[in-house]
This record gives C-alpha cells, sequence and structure tokens, in this order.
C-alpha cells in the first residue's frame, strides 16, 4: 500500500471517516435543466456509492470535448450542485461562459461524459453553529445549494442571499428548500435589493455563527470591506470558495495555487475553500 | 506469440543502469512527486516518473495566473515552486524507496556549482533511480543566458553532474536552442547517458480586454498537441545524430503520437500535459502500445525506435561495418 502524502491523505478522508479517492469515471447525463438565464442544471450519473461521500464545497473536473478532439484540452472544474444517494446522482450548475462550458451546457442527455472527481476539500460547519449565512454570486449558489440541504438536515437555520445581473439570473426559489429565508439582489433592480449581493450581508453578521461563500473574486473584495466594521474579533468567521483556472485537479501542477498566510496552497486539494481571513488577497 | 518486449534501458553506458518496464515516462512538471496521482491510477505500472523540478533551495513560484489554455495547448509558468534539494530529500525518495516504478528526480539550477551540489545530494540517495538535467535555466554567470540554448554551457552543466554523481543522468534539451543538434552532441560528449526533449516552448497570450499578458510572468511555456510537429522534427534530427538514448516528449496525447516519437528515434516516451485532462491515458498508453506491437508482429519496442530515419538509429548503425560507411550528416540533409 501507497503511503499518502499527509496533504493528500487529510483531504481523501470524506464525510463519516471514509477515504474517498477520486477518480476517472463516466457519467451519463441523465436530465438539462435550463436555470438562471443561460445556464444549465445538469443531472449525472455516478458510480455506486460516491453520492453520499460528497461534501459540500467539493467539486468534479469534466472533460468538455469529444473523442479524437483536443480542444478545449484541459478539464472544467464545477462545483457540486446538488447531491442524491437515492438515486446516486448529482447536478452541476454550468453557465455557458468559456468554450468548455459552453459545450458542457448544450450536451443533450444521455451523453457520456469523461469526469475526474470528487476534489478539493469542502466547507467546514461548526458543530456549535446554528445560524449559516450563504453569500452567492451568479453560477457561486452551486456549492451554497449543498451545503444549505446539509445544514439543514442537522436542524440549522439558513439564510441564503444571492446576486445576479438581473431577475432571469437568479436561482428560482424553488431550488431551494422551503424553511429558507432567501434575499436576493440585481445589478437592474428587476428584483430584490438593487445593487450587490454584499450590499445585504451587513444585517446578517450579529444573526450569522457563520457565513460561506461563493462567487466571482470582486465580490469577495466587497464581502470583506463590507463586513469588516461589523466583525467582532474575527467572528463570524467567513469561509470562501475560491475559483483558480487549473489543470491536473490533483495538487500536481501547482497551476491553481492562492496565497495564504501558510505559504502557496494548491486551491484543487488544499482548497477550494479557504479561510477568508487566512488568504492573502 | 509471447508478449512483446515493453523494457528500454536509458542508461546502456552505465554500470548502474535505468532499466524500465516499459517506455512509458511521466513527465516533470505534470506529475508531482507522483504521490498525487497515486490515488487515481497505478503509478507502479509506469515506465517511470520525473518529479517536479528540484532547486538548490525552495522557491514559492510565480504569482497567479500561472496557466492558461491555448488552441490544442497550454502555457505554463509556475516558477518552479518546489521545496527545495534538501526538502525534497527529506520528504519524498524514503517513499518512492518503497515503490516499484524508478523514479527519476528532475533538477534546475542557476549556476554550475549548483547543478554539481544537487547531483551530489541525490548520488547515493535510495529511491531515486536517475536525474533528468533540466538546462532551460538562466545561467546567472551568462547574464541569465539559457544554458540549454548554448552547446558550451550545456557541456559544462552535464560534465560537473556527471563528476558529482553516477547515477544515470538525462539531459532534458531546450527548443530554444538555435541548433539543438549541436548541443545534444555536447552533452552526449559531457557524459549524459540519455537526452530527453523536447521541453516547453516560450509563448505568450494577452487578454484582449485587460491589454496584458495574460500570465502574471508574461510568457510561459506552450506545452500539448500544438508543440507536437517541432518536438517530432527536433528528436528526428537529434536521434540521427546521437549515439545515447533520446526520450521523447511533446504533446503525446495516445498511440498514435508515441509511435511517431518511436519511429523518428525515441527509444522511451514522457507524457506530460496530456495527464492533466486524462491521468488514465497513461496506463491506457502502455496496453495499446503492447497490443499493437502484438498485432504487428514485432517482438520488441526497441524494434521500431527510429523506422522513420533515413538511416536508421546511429547506435545501430556502428553495430555493423557496413552500415559505418553512411555518411550521417548527408543522411539527415537528405531527410
Amino acid at each position: 500500500m501507497v503511503e499518502l502524502d499527509p496533504i493528500l491523505d487529510v483531504d481523501l478522508v470524506g464525510a463519516g471517516g471514509v477515504v474517498v479517492r477520486a477518480r476517472e469515471f463516466d457519467s451519463r447525463i441523465l436530465a438539462v435543466e435550463p436555470v438562471m438565464g443561460d445556464s444549465a442544471l445538469l443531472t449525472l450519473s455516478l458510480p455506486p456509492g460516491m453520492a453520499g461521500s460528497l461534501r459540500a464545497g467539493q467539486f468534479v473536473d469534466v472533460l468538455c470535448r469529444v473523442e479524437g478532439s483536443y480542444d478545449p484540452l484541459l478539464r472544467r472544474p464545477y462545483s457540486i450542485f446538488r447531491a442524491d444517494s437515492r438515486t446516486e446522482t448529482m447536478q452541476l450548475l454550468v453557465r455557458p461562459y468559456g468554450r468548455g462550458s459552453a459545450w458542457l451546457a448544450s450536451r443533450p442527455v444521455d451523453t457520456i461524459l469523461d469526469v475526474l472527481g470528487p476534489l478539493g476539500n469542502a466547507f467546514h460547519i461548526h458543530p456549535r453553529s446554528r445560524n449559516l449565512l450563504m453569500v452567492a454570486g451568479g453560477v457561486g449558489a452551486a456549492p451554497l445549494v449543498m451545503l444549505t440541504d446539509h445544514a439543514l438536515a442537522d436542524g440549522r437555520n439558513v439564510t441564503y442571499l444571492m446576486g445576479a445581473a438581473d431577475a432571469d439570473a437568479l436561482l428560482p426559489t424553488s431550488y431551494l428548500p422551503s424553511d429558507v429565508e432567501y434575499g436576493v439582489a440585481t445589478d437592474d433592480g428587476s428584483k430584490g435589493h438593487r445593487g450587490f449581493v454584499t450590499d445585504l450581508v451587513p444585517e446578517y453578521l450579529r444573526w450569522a455563527d457563520q457565513v460561506f461563500a461563493c462567487g466571482p473574486e470582486p465580490m469577495f473584495r466587497s464581502l470583506r470591506s463590507v463586513s469588516s466594521a461589523h466583525r467582532l474579533g474575527g467572528k463570524p468567521r467567513i469561509q470562501v470558495s475560491v475559483e483558480r483556472t487549473m489543470a491536473c485537479g490533483l495538487g500536481a501542477c501547482l497551476g491553481c495555487v492562492v496565497e495564504t498566510k501558510h505559504g502557496m496552497q494548491t486551491s484543487c486539494v488544499q482548497g477550494p475553500i479557504y479561510d477568508m481571513d487566512e488568504v492573502i488577497w | 506469440m509471447a508478449a512483446p518486449s515493453l523494457a528500454v534501458d536509458l542508461a546502456p553506458g552505465n554500470p548502474r543502469e535505468l532499466v524500465l518496464a516499459n517506455p512509458v515516462i511521466a513527465a516533470s512538471g505534470c506529475f508531482g512527486y507522483g504521490l498525487e496521482y497515486a490515488g487515481v491510477m497505478d503509478v507502479q505500472r509506469l515506465g517511470a516518473f520525473v518529479s517536479k523540478g528540484i532547486t538548490p533551495k525552495p522557491r514559492s513560484g510565480n504569482r497567479m495566473p500561472r496557466i492558461t489554455e491555448t488552441p490544442a495547448g497550454m502555457l505554463n509558468a509556475i516558477g518552479l515552486q518546489n521545496p527545495g534539494i534538501r526538502g525534497f530529500v527529506k520528504k519524498y525518495p524514503k517513499i518512492w524507496d518503497a515503490w516499484k516504478v524508478p523514479a527519476i528526480v528532475n533538477i534546475s539550477a542557476e549556476s554550475v556549482e549548483d547543478y554539481a551540489m544537487m547531483a551530489r545530494i541525490l548520488d547515493e540517495l535510495p529511491g531515486v533511480a536517475g536525474i533528468e538535467v533540466n538546462i532551460s535555466c538562466p545561467n546567472i554567470a551568462a547574464g541569465g543566458y539559457c544554458f540549454g540554448w548554448d552547446a558550451a554551457m550545456s557541456a559544462d552543466v552535464t560534465r560537473a553532474v556527471r563528476a558529482a554523481t553516477t547515477l544515470p543522468m538525462m539531459v532534458k534539451l531546450s527548443p530554444g536552442a538555435v541548433d539543438v543538434v549541436s548541443v545534444a552532441l555536447a552533452v552526449e560528449d559531457a557524459g549524459a547517458d540519455a537526452v530527453s526533449m523536447i521541453n516547453t516552448l516560450v509563448g505568450m497570450a494577452i487578454d484582449v480586454r485587460t491589454r496584458r499578458p495574460v500570465l502574471a510572468n508574461a510568457t510561459g511555456g506552450l506545452s500539448g498537441p500544438a508543440v507536437k510537429p517541432i518536438a517530432l522534427r527536433m528528436v528526428y534530427q537529434v536521434a540521427a545524430a546521437v549515439q545515447i538514448p533520446v526520450v521523447g516528449m511533446g504533446g503525446i496525447m495516445g498511440l498514435d503520437d508515441a509511435l511517431e516519437f518511436f519511429f523518428a528515434g525515441a527509444s522511451a516516451v514522457q507524457v506530460g500535459t496530456a495527464v492533466f485532462a486524462q491521468p488514465g491515458m497513461l496506463i491506457r498508453l502502455i496496453d495499446d502500445l503492447g497490443e499493437w506491437l502484438s498485432s504487428q508482429g514485432v517482438g520488441s519496442v526497441q524494434e521500431i525506435v527510429g523506422a522513420a530515419l533515413p538511416a536508421g538509429l546511429p547506435s545501430r548503425r556502428a553495430a555493423t561495418e557496413a552500415d559505418v560507411e553512411i555518411d550521417f550528416a548527408a543522411a539527415v540533409a537528405a531527410g
């Protein structure tokens, strides 16, 4: 048996202490739902037993090309939107903003995809946290939906804030469990608050035991500035899911590093989830 | 018919030899330290793997972004992020020592003395099967001119490493050399057991929205299918000229690409960028190669090496008296 790198070892330990090994597997597209404007929500088959081991914040790398084509060359990372161990499926939210994602978002049902995963670490909910605040920007909604599912199953309270360009690009309420408080912001004011989603954050910072955020980098910068005056002693803690261009997804190429107070870390293995205060922005 | 032989010795002139069970090697920079891939594939089945480049001192690497995709390729400017030779020695060789697969350590430095210093440290280290010398580094003593672009400077590094270790040594050639054949001949003469080629080609990409280079380092190394024709041409030229084994790489995505390199004169191949996209392809390539050789009735992969060279491999030509008469240079020029 191969001795694993201590860093990898930690991150390969999944829910319940089960060792989860990322693997390359074939996955069938079972359903495609148009959602959030031009995006698609794909339901994909999983190898038996994998769905129950997936943790919120983890991602998979999808090869977005047909056999025999080398373009686009590299896989594309997608956070897991939702996983269902009963049907052995997961869902991915794909916004067609690049060549790879445009290819993936337009695949018909029954397409077989080459998927590598599960990859990365996960959001960590502190055992004593009761109230959780989610802050989503655009397709950053994905991992926070799965986290919301898990948090509610554990009896916690969730407020889910989301920002998008317009009403059409928001995640419809029907995709969130009914006992979630859902607040929205749009750039054009077509629904909810007109402005940034982070404008809504300060009023929840006293309530929240923890904050979880996923979105574009400018949203994190805004989150830092609006929250700084309202946080005491670094509380509530804020975890963010960062996005980096990546190649291998396994911590080998060092192309996707994040500069932290503990040095350069691979966002694919040691991330993508970081304590916001540990990252050097 | 017996299964075809896939074995190859990449240091036939070295008593310590570097015998691989098959000619498929995971390339430096694309395979970490082997451990990263141990969970997703059977690393032990590889012919060998080459570690991420190690430098004399720890390096935190370049700023982000470090990689960007290009048509059928990618640019990288990682900046040799690594724990330095001493940090490396403490951690990895003892793990590899229990492994079946040969581990080759890639070393990079900015002075001849530093290359030699690292080679001395690695010389008797259990778990280390060989060294790959990355000469695509700036030579500080030459004002930052890349060692690998110049035959004499490449030979200086090779000679110093040879004096510091008896380990099998493969010198990784730079495609930026004006005359890659003269560099290959120079490092062969200076004691290299093999050459591997090619390292990435320096390129760049510019973001049309920001009007700035995409990579924080501005330029980066181009790899992937986009570079294959260049790599193949260089392997073909060098394999026609040197007596030592040539290890070919550059954009190999599957069996047909690997076969092209074998026909061009490569005794083994390295695969890098393709592994990022499909880690499973390394093992598939080994299996596909074995099946292809069987289907062709070829007993050993070494029989097909250099099949595309007009006058065959020099090392084999020298074996028969009649062949010695062939004018190598003329043969290559004619090709």
